[in-house]
């Protein structure tokens, strides 16, 4: 398992590095309407009506911007779940748990896709 | 094509003729103020990781139908989920701002012959994308775009 780990490395940067470039630019927004201003009612429910998002949603543009904010996020947070788990736990288990959370962003992003398809 | 070299490759078959100790972290060393902000970088992947996970939560109930939509965004506004964004919104912040600090240093010398812009222009650059993008995101969101 390390072998292929070592394999894949280069695309598990690629995706990490998008996670933390791409994945915090999209997501900053996305929090301060999303997960705060709507529920605290800074910004309008109606800005989220069911139609409205849908609408942005559905839209090809919208449906590429949110593949890339629901899939990278998880990718960063795998690579760096790991690493912490490296920095407490050492190398013994690296194999194991490296591959317990890229196989958690794996799915989350085949997931993602889903998601994005049956809108 | 070259294959990825084993972790251990470079470990000697059998041990050398000088003892040495194992090499040991100093006690307390997460503590340190250094350490603790790259231990603190490191541990914003479990907020990602959530948030991920409850953006996927979000866009599938958008899938799902109307009631689904009222029902998530009402779950939305539970102060648990509340607090919880209020968390990721300072990580995200966090990761921004020290990933642009450490982005000028992990540029190459050159790439052919062209030399990266100067540290304090690729940090210029990468804020005002980072405000740019919040910012025409934010407006999409709640409805003063579009």
């Amino acid at each position: 398992m390390k072998h292929l780990l070592l394999k894949l490395e280069p695309l598990i940067w690629l995706l990490f590095g998008q996670g933390i470039l791409i994945g915090t630019m999209l997501l900053t927004g996305w929090i301060l309407v999303v997960g705060l201003g709507v529920p605290l009612g800074v910004v309008s429910a109606d800005a989220l009506s069911f139609e409205r998002a849908h609408a942005l949603a559905a839209h090809p543009l919208g449906r590429l911007f949110l593949l890339a904010l629901l899939a990278l996020p998880l990718w960063k947070g795998a690579h760096h779940v790991r690493s912490l788990s490296i920095d407490y736990g050492g190398l013994s288990r690296d194999a194991a748990v490296a591959t317990g959370l890229y196989a958690i962003a794996a799915v989350g992003s085949l997931l993602a896709i889903v998601a994005v398809v049956r809108l | 094509m070259a294959r990825p070299v084993h972790p251990q490759a470079m470990t000697p078959s059998r041990a050398g003729r000088t003892r040495t100790a194992a090499p040991q972290a100093a006690s307390g060393w997460y503590t340190q103020p250094r350490m603790l902000k790259y231990l603190l970088f490191d541990a914003t992947g479990i907020v990602y990781l959530l948030v991920g996970f409850i953006a996927l939560r979000v866009v599938w109930a958008l899938g799902s139908g109307p009631e689904a939509w009222q029902e998530l965004m009402r779950q939305l506004a539970n102060p648990l989920y509340v607090a919880f964004h209020a968390v990721a919104l300072v990580s995200v912040v966090f990761v921004a701002v020290r990933f642009f600090s450490l982005f000028p240093k992990a540029q190459p010398a050159h790439i052919g012959p062209v030399k990266p812009p100067p540290a304090p222009l690729i940090m210029a650059g990468l804020y005002a994308a980072w405000l740019g993008v919040t910012a025409v995101v934010t407006l999409i969101l709640a409805g003063g775009l579009f």
